[in-house]
């Protein structure tokens, strides 16, 4: 208590007091550092090395798509041996690989590498039933009465998609998401946050795909989009294997029988079917020819 | 304070959730399955007891000693965060079922209010006449003995600890209970969800605040 030093402000400071208060919590601090530093020596649980190993070979997205949090955990699943590797869409081949031998597993080629689409090319070509003005992206959006587009299943372009996409495989423009199928990794998020359930998966090796989804008649789908789907059915009676069938008026395209010929899309009067790759378009004619043999091959 | 007094006020008159509302954030939250709600209240009530055994020492034989009362809050606030951690470290060691069944709840446990709560009241002061248990005290300052009154003991400050866990686990419990059923019920749609469950606690607390009237 002597001493007793003014501040400046009238206040006194009793520094031997403050000197204890700081003893005790620099001591308190230091034994409890000391024991959890003890602790951690005594308490060292032996994790699996593979562990480590396969979580560094996983794509790392930690997208939960496989069903585990995150890929630390599906690491933990696959090495235990309660998960396989298809589960994971993400993880490229040669690492799929190196995972199987660190498991000493069989490696099965897995199972075929899918893409998402977007089942809609309206945008800015289908009309807007009103005009949106308020927060947010397409799911805030679809809580005012579905969403400012006139068509049911219509892209917003408002870009929830985008939002939660970890590749930054998504980009909106003309009105509606586009995907980079050179990107996308089919982990299935865009899929999930999607309020109007639009974005769909087709195997990689798929050419074409129906980029719209409404079950309306023709004569509904012309006042509202120009761009949509009129269930002509022409694209059913080109097909020349049987792989397309109008389903309550939407195209469905039966992977299993397309030989990736390309006519449906060219009889279609409406070019709402479209090519998944963008780069395979005509005009760029010389990556089209390339792309074709490594898909029959696959 | 005897031992039925001590059970009788943690599981209902002074409840920590129902009675003191502390501990809302895990009662909300955690409450979507009885299994969970139970692994939380156990991991509460786990650490509830050990942070009573170690704070009270601290406080008697340290803070009051020093005359540094004041320092309370912060220094039991590292010390629960620093015996989560060993906990769990042990846990994973020794009972590595224990470990993955708490999960979660075991890290969350640290920022309750409830446990800082918990140490707060067993070292709640009473006059010394009315006290249970009286600490002498060297008092540096005058140079003589003062005397601290306390309202429990060690041994009832453990004790007390466990009670006011299992008061916890036993609402929460409840409360779960309470959930899976009313998610069954038709109620209606603004009330769905998280505000039926509001309702449903603000009923269970209406329920126990009758044990503080007797």
């Amino acid at each position: 208590m002597t001493n007793l030093l003014a501040d400046g402000i009238g206040r006194n400071i009793d520094w031997a007091t403050f000197g204890i208060v700081v003893g005790i919590m620099s001591g308190v601090a230091l034994v409890l550092a000391l024991c959890i530093i003890l602790i951690s020596r005594f308490c060292q649980v032996k994790e699996d090395p593979r562990i480590k190993e396969v979580e560094q070979r996983l794509a790392g997205a930690n997208c939960g798509a496989c069903g585990h949090p995150g890929c630390a955990g599906f690491a933990k699943a696959l090495v235990e041996g309660k998960a396989t590797l298809d589960s994971c869409g993400q993880t490229n081949k040669e690492a799929q690989i190196e995972i199987s031998n660190i498991l000493g597993v069989a490696f099965d080629g897995a199972t075929e590498p899918t893409v998402a689409v977007v089942a809609c090319c309206g945008g800015n070509q289908c009309d807007d039933k009103y005009a949106y003005q308020g927060y947010g992206n397409c799911v805030n959006q679809n809580m005012l009465a579905g969403g400012r587009k006139a068509c049911e299943v219509g892209c917003m372009g408002s870009g929830s998609c985008v939002d939660a996409c970890p590749y930054m495989a998504i980009e909106c423009f003309d009105g509606y998401a586009h995907i980079d199928p050179d990107i996308c990794r089919s982990c299935g998020l865009c899929i999930q946050t999607c309020p109007k359930r639009l974005i769909k998966r087709v195997p990689k090796s798929a050419k074409v795909y129906v980029a719209c989804s409404t079950e309306c008649r023709g004569k509904d789908v012309m006042t509202k989009c120009k761009a949509g789907c009129i269930a002509c059915g022409k694209c059913e009676r080109t097909c020349p294997n049987g792989a397309i069938h109008l389903v309550n008026n939407v195209p469905i395209i039966d992977y299993s029988k397309c030989i990736n010929c390309g006519k449906c899309l060219e009889a279609c009067p409406r070019h709402c079917i479209k090519y998944v790759n963008p780069a395979d378009e005509p005009g760029k004619n010389v990556t089209k020819v390339e792309s074709e043999t490594p898909d029959k091959a696959e | 304070m005897d031992v039925l007094g001590i059970i009788i006020a943690a599981l209902f008159a002074q409840n920590f959730v129902l009675v003191k509302f502390m501990g809302i954030c895990p009662f909300l939250g955690v409450s979507k399955k009885p299994s969970a709600a139970l692994g939380m209240g156990l991991a509460v009530t786990a650490v509830m007891v050990i942070t009573c055994l170690v704070t009270y020492p601290i406080y008697v034989f340290v803070l009051l000693p020093l005359k540094l009362e004041y320092l309370e809050i912060i220094v039991f606030i590292l010390i629960i965060a620093a015996l989560v951690q060993m906990l769990e470290m042990i846990l994973k060691k020794f009972s590595p079922g224990l470990y993955s069944a708490l999960g979660i709840y075991l890290p969350l446990v640290t920022t309750n209010c409830a446990i800082l709560g918990v140490a707060e009241l067993v070292i709640e002061m009473t006059t010394v006449e009315e006290a249970h248990f009286v600490h002498r005290v060297f008092n540096t300052v005058a140079g003589g003995f003062t005397d601290y009154g306390m309202a429990m003991s060690l041994g009832e400050a453990v004790f007390s600890g466990l009670m006011y866990g299992l008061g916890f686990t036993l609402a929460i419990v409840l409360l779960a209970g309470l959930r899976q059923k009313v998610d069954k019920l038709n109620v209606a749609k603004p009330l769905r969800g998280f505000p039926m469950t509001m309702l449903t606690a603000c009923f269970m607390a209406m329920a126990f605040y009758i044990f503080t009237l007797i």
